[in-house]
């Protein structure tokens, strides 16, 4: 592990994504201070997800920086990135739809190990992280189900497991794409109730439609509007923020 | 009535449901905004109607016809015309090109110099690349383009994303204008102010359903009542 | 006259001009392939089939009177044909996208490829039967005839009718393309064709007439082309790989690229003979690898997004027929059996072909990696091992191993290139190195060309084992395949095979979970590549040659077949589609050119009815009926995995 620097966990610094010379995000400043929960709402087309992308290095920035822990991470592959701890979650689940419900956490767990490129060895040695995968799935509630075929369950479960494969690679800094985009109010509470949970110790970033989600879990928020910060700080403020309103509702002609 | 009619409209993508019973009325030459919050389904809607949405049952009536089932590009012959929220301004078109992309569906359209009128500055920018347009032309030409076709319902979803109050003003008089000349307009909308000048009736979309009908009149006497519904 | 570098002009201009007329066929045909790839998405392999049909088409005009005697038909001459045959092979593509093509746009573009290679080896073997490989003579019409002294050289008029007309064609529809409303309506449903279809424009029709006017240039090339070249059923499938390739080079993103592309390395292959002569049929394919190395999205291609590998396997991973090590003493016990109710050598086919079929599932079915050019891997390590034993006097063993090494090493290479691009590029990129080692060895001395390496010794296995004696040799072959075939299992079923199996479900999940799967795929890449060097070698030592065969795209197409009849990336599936292949083959081996009409419908047809394959089939028919069982005994209906594409 790196050793922290200050109390920001990502601090980006003027990051700027264009494409066909439209800024989808421009010049943004974000700090995400560490063991916080952080989220990204604005408008459509704010630029929410391009962030996203950028942050997990998906996207290559045009121009600014990002630092994780300190570190200048702006030039790593996103396999890298998330090999130092930042993993995300998508907006449409993502789930390994063939595979065992177990065998989604597993793989997971099965990364730091080190054991991945032996083609020699029986899958049966994996079955020492069996005991872990346990853990985690009755963390999400998804236990009795373990042996089922991913794709077979229903929506609400798939993002649960997607969590629970997340939470697999312990990572220090989550970041949650619309964690409950489709998901009917039972299903709501539940990941929210789990979000909570797993953000002791922990660092998450989310872009989040459901406005009293955001308003329950975050510490601080961040407005996004047209590519820019248009506002930060607590839901209190922020949703008072008239520059908010008028991004939102719509200014006055 | 020869409107739009849309009843019990629901819609998926993949297992995901989206709508969840849309119920809602366009009479001709009336416009009228779908409001909600993000996520809550206006888009979704739009697609539905225009068939680009394939997984929907329900109905969506258009001059009697039931349009449930049927392909985008038969639905656009019926007389709709689709100006999506990405705006779609095809990248290796030219503007005039672009301008010329949608094919004349009926008779009534526009024409051409009554369009230039209407939007000066695609007139003066025709011969530029699509995609060399600030937000501001891009969405003006993107209504522009429909308005040639002889459609006579226009789905305009969410014209004043992104963009700055002095083009939002102007994107406003040219709806206005639109109404003038007799066109139907279901307009998909976050920014209520901007909505609460033009249309007729309000239709207030959350989680895939209406839950409120609101006239123009409740509306300009009760703003709060509106903006509860899509605060922050 | 002055030399250049000891050249005379003579012939510099001479092979310039040589390869100026093959670059205005290379930028017809890529034109065609890469605006059908832009709309369709699909890569057409049956273009070159096509190209060929252009050729007999002017051929057939022209003998219109000997064809149909007594009808007092007039022999329409070349320019009737100009007209005439591009538009009877539109047609014939409108028919072909309407009937084939068009059912296989919302499966994974591997499906396209395949249904093409199918539709090609049809119509290709179709015209075998009829005309053999002997070509047939076109006169250059009476007008053409003659040419103009330019001092340095003499141009014959066809020649420059050739690159006047190509060029202009060529700029005809890049106007029409990028500078017209007709091609808006392209470059529109190109970009967006959803929202095209918003507009109320027929896309389907569009994707229709685009195919036909793809297909129509390609015709138009072949018209061109018949008094050139001789006419001949062969005349196709020699291009195609080549314009894959030029495709690869020049990138898909742009239509003066591909144009520009194509007479570029036209003159360039040109240049080459006048220099170094035995690299001429090789040029394009090495620089394609430059490219690749370089400029990964082609020289004029537009940055992509990353496509992913896809799942195409059928297998359901808990079935009886999943379980290796149930199916490994049961194809043992079969196979020792096996020699006593079929020829040994019939049955030493089985297995050799069994065993490549395997390491071909094992990245095409997976890991999703649609690769076309495991002929390479086979018969290098064939030529290697034939080689080492006939000229070195290894003994059997060291002799396959060393063949085992190189498939190896060219897999390491390969993949190294090919991983960079995905989808259809993979497929086009193994497809024209493969092509690469054919050239190679057919120019090489130690190949001996077209004869091959011949009489290569059985020899001693391990200096006391007589593998002139056909059992001993059967059972040397069974054991190499069952070695392989734990190999495979064990792969599968390993940490890695899980990892693979996670790329091949989601692969932008997988790199979230901080996976490189580049890396994953190479090696798998590799291992495949190693087992199927290893059914190479041993196929060596059996038929006691090496030949052209080995290495030809066809032996590639094969691996393909076996896998897909089968069913894709189940366990069994590629020795069951090797039991299918070589009996075909063999009972239809007295019909001549019929059996590539057959193994191409055998490709058409699967890719429309049997996408599962045989085993996949009755894995879900096995899972299907055991549930029907356990809702019978009482259980509860559990919610059924989803089939693929289904």
């Amino acid at each position: 592990m790196t050793t922290p620097a200050g109390d920001n966990i990502i601090e980006a610094r003027g990051l700027t994504k264009r494409f066909h010379g439209f800024s989808a995000v421009s010049g943004v400043d974000l700090d995400v201070r560490r063991h916080s929960i952080h989220a990204l709402i604005g408008p459509n087309g704010a630029g929410k997800t391009t962030f996203f992308n950028l942050i997990t290095k998906v996207l290559q920035p045009s121009e600014g920086t990002i630092r994780f822990n300190g570190e200048d991470i702006t030039d790593e592959s996103p396999a890298r990135v998330a090999r130092r701890g930042i993993v995300r979650s998508f907006q449409i689940s993502a789930i390994f739809p063939r595979m065992t419900v177990a065998e989604n956490v597993r793989i997971a767990l099965q990364r730091p190990t080190g054991v991945s490129f032996r083609f020699w060895q029986s899958e049966r040695t994996l079955s020492l992280l069996e005991s872990r995968v346990d853990e985690l799935l009755d963390a999400v509630g998804l236990l009795p189900l373990r042996d089922q075929t991913a794709a077979g369950l229903p929506y609400g479960r798939k993002r649960a497991l997607e969590l629970a494969t997340t939470l697999a690679l312990e990572p220090e800094l989550l970041l949650l794409d619309e964690p409950t985009s489709g998901l009917g109010g039972e299903d709501v509470e539940r990941i929210s109730a789990l979000i909570r949970q797993v953000a002791a110790n922990r660092t998450i970033l989310m872009v989040e439609h459901n406005l009293s989600v955001v308003a329950r879990l975050a510490d601080k928020i961040t407005v996004l509007a047209r590519g820019k910060v248009l506002a930060e700080g607590p839901y209190s403020d922020v949703s008072t923020d008239p520059r908010v309103i008028e991004a939102y509702i719509g200014g006055d002609e | 009535m020869s409107g739009l009619s849309v009843r019990d409209l629901q819609g998926w993508y993949g297992e995901s449901q989206a709508l969840h019973g849309m119920n809602f009325e366009v009479a001709r030459g009336e416009v009228v905004t779908l409001l909600g919050r993000n996520g809550a389904g206006k888009t979704t809607t739009l697609r539905a109607i225009m068939g680009l949405l394939r997984k929907r049952s329900g109905e969506v009536r258009f001059g009697g016809e039931n349009l449930i089932g049927r392909m985008p590009e038969y639905i656009a012959r019926r007389g709709i015309a689709y100006c999506p929220e990405e705006r779609g301004i095809f990248a290796s078109l030219t503007v005039e090109e672009n301008l010329f992309l949608p094919p004349v569906v009926a008779e009534g359209g526009m024409a051409l110099d009554d369009i230039y009128t209407l939007f000066p500055n695609i007139a003066e920018r025709r011969n530029s690349q699509g995609t060399k347009l600030s937000g501001g032309e891009q969405q003006m030409l993107a209504i522009a383009r429909i308005l040639r076709t002889g459609a006579t319902l226009l789905l305009l979803d969410e014209p004043t994303e992104g963009l700055a109050p002095v083009i939002v003003q102007q994107i406003g008089t040219v709806i206005r204008k639109l109404k003038e000349r007799g066109f139907t307009v279901l307009l998909v909308e976050q920014n209520v102010r901007f909505a609460s000048r033009l249309a007729d009736r309000h239709y207030v979309v959350e989680h895939g359903t209406v839950i409120d009908t609101l006239t123009a009149a409740d509306v300009a006497g009760d703003f709060e009542r509106i903006q509860n519904y899509l605060k922050v | 006259m002055m030399t250049l570098l000891g050249i005379s002009p003579q012939l510099l201009f001479g092979q310039v001009l040589i390869g100026l007329i093959n670059g205005v066929f290379y930028a017809m045909m890529s034109l065609g392939v890469a605006i059908i790839f832009g709309m369709l998405r699909i890569g057409n392999f049956v273009h070159g089939a096509q190209y060929m049909l252009g050729a007999f088409g002017a051929w057939y005009l022209m003998h219109l009177p000997d064809l149909f005697p007594g009808l007092g038909l007039p022999s329409l001459g070349y320019w009737w044909a100009l007209i005439l045959v591009p538009l009877a092979v539109g047609a014939i593509g409108a028919i072909m996208e309407r009937l084939f093509i068009r059912r296989v746009y919302d499966l994974e573009h591997a499906y396209g490829l395949l249904l093409t290679v199918g539709l090609a080896m049809v119509i290709e073997g179709l015209f075998n039967v009829g005309y053999g490989a002997a070509g047939q003579q076109y006169d250059i019409p009476g007008s053409l005839r003659g040419g103009v002294n330019l001092g340095f050289m003499f141009l014959p008029n066809y020649r420059l009718w050739v690159i006047v007309a190509g060029i202009s064609v060529c700029i005809a529809t890049w106007y029409t393309i990028e500078r017209t409303r007709l091609g808006a309506y392209l470059r529109a449903a190109t970009e967006n064709p959803d929202l095209v279809r918003a507009f109320g424009i027929n896309v389907p029709r569009m994707l229709m007439l685009t195919y036909a006017f793809g297909v129509g240039l390609a015709g138009l090339a072949g018209v061109m082309a018949a008094p050139i070249y001789q006419v001949s059923p062969q005349m196709g499938q020699s291009i195609i790989i080549t314009i894959f390739a030029v495709v690869v080079i020049g990138g898909m993103g742009s239509i003066s690229g591909a144009i520009f592309t194509g007479l570029m390395l036209g003159m360039i292959e040109g240049l080459t003979k006048v220099f170094w002569p035995q690299a001429s049929t090789t040029v394009i394919f090495v620089i394609m690898a430059i490219v690749l190395v370089f400029r990964p999205a082609g020289l004029f291609g537009k940055e992509t997004v990353a496509a992913h590998a896809a799942d195409m396997s059928t297998a359901r991973p808990d079935g009886i027929l999943e379980n290796g090590r149930l199916w490994l003493v049961i194809l043992g016990i079969g196979g020792a059996v096996l020699p006593f109710l079929v020829y040994p050598v019939f049955g030493m086919k089985i297995l050799c072909l069994a065993l490549f079929a395997c390491a071909y599932n094992l990245i095409f079915g997976y890991v999703g990696l649609l690769a076309f050019g495991h002929a390479a891997f086979y018969g290098s390590s064939a030529y290697v091992a034939a080689y080492t034993a006939a000229s070195w006097g290894f003994p059997t063993e060291l002799a396959i191993l060393s063949g085992v090494a190189m498939a190896t090493l060219i897999g390491a290479l390969f993949g190294w290139l090919a991983i960079r691009r995905q989808g259809l590029y993979f497929a086009m990129i193994t497809l024209a190195l493969a092509q690469l080692v054919y050239f190679y060895a057919i120019q090489a001395p130690w190949t001996h060309g077209e004869d091959g390496i011949q009489s290569v010794p059985r020899g001693y296995l391990f200096g006391f084992i007589d593998l002139s004696q056909p059992l001993n040799m059967y059972y040397f072959v069974l054991t190499v395949f069952l070695i392989g075939f734990a190999a495979i299992y064990r792969i599968v079923r390993s940490p890695f095979g899980q990892v693979l199996k996670s790329i091949r479900e989601n692969e932008p999940r997988a790199v979230s979970l901080g996976y490189s799967t580049d890396r994953f795929k190479l090696i798998a890449f590799t291992l495949s590549a190693m087992l199927a060097g290893l059914a190479g070698g041993t196929k060596a030592i059996v038929f006691q040659i090496a030949s052209l065969a080995d290495l030809y795209f066809m032996t590639s197409a094969d691996a393909l077949l076996m896998t897909l009849i089968g069913g894709v990336g189940t366990l069994l599936g590629p020795v069951v589609g090797a039991v299918i292949v070589v009996t075909m083959q063999k009972e239809f081996a007295t019909l001549g050119s019929w059996v590539i009409v057959v193994q191409g419908s055998a490709f058409v047809l699967c890719v429309l009815f049997l996408r599962k394959g045989v085993v996949g089939t009755l894995e879900d028919w096995l899972a299907a009926r055991a549930e029907r069982r356990r809702i019978a005994s009482g259980g509860a209906p559990a919610p059924v995995a989803k089939g693929v594409h289904s």
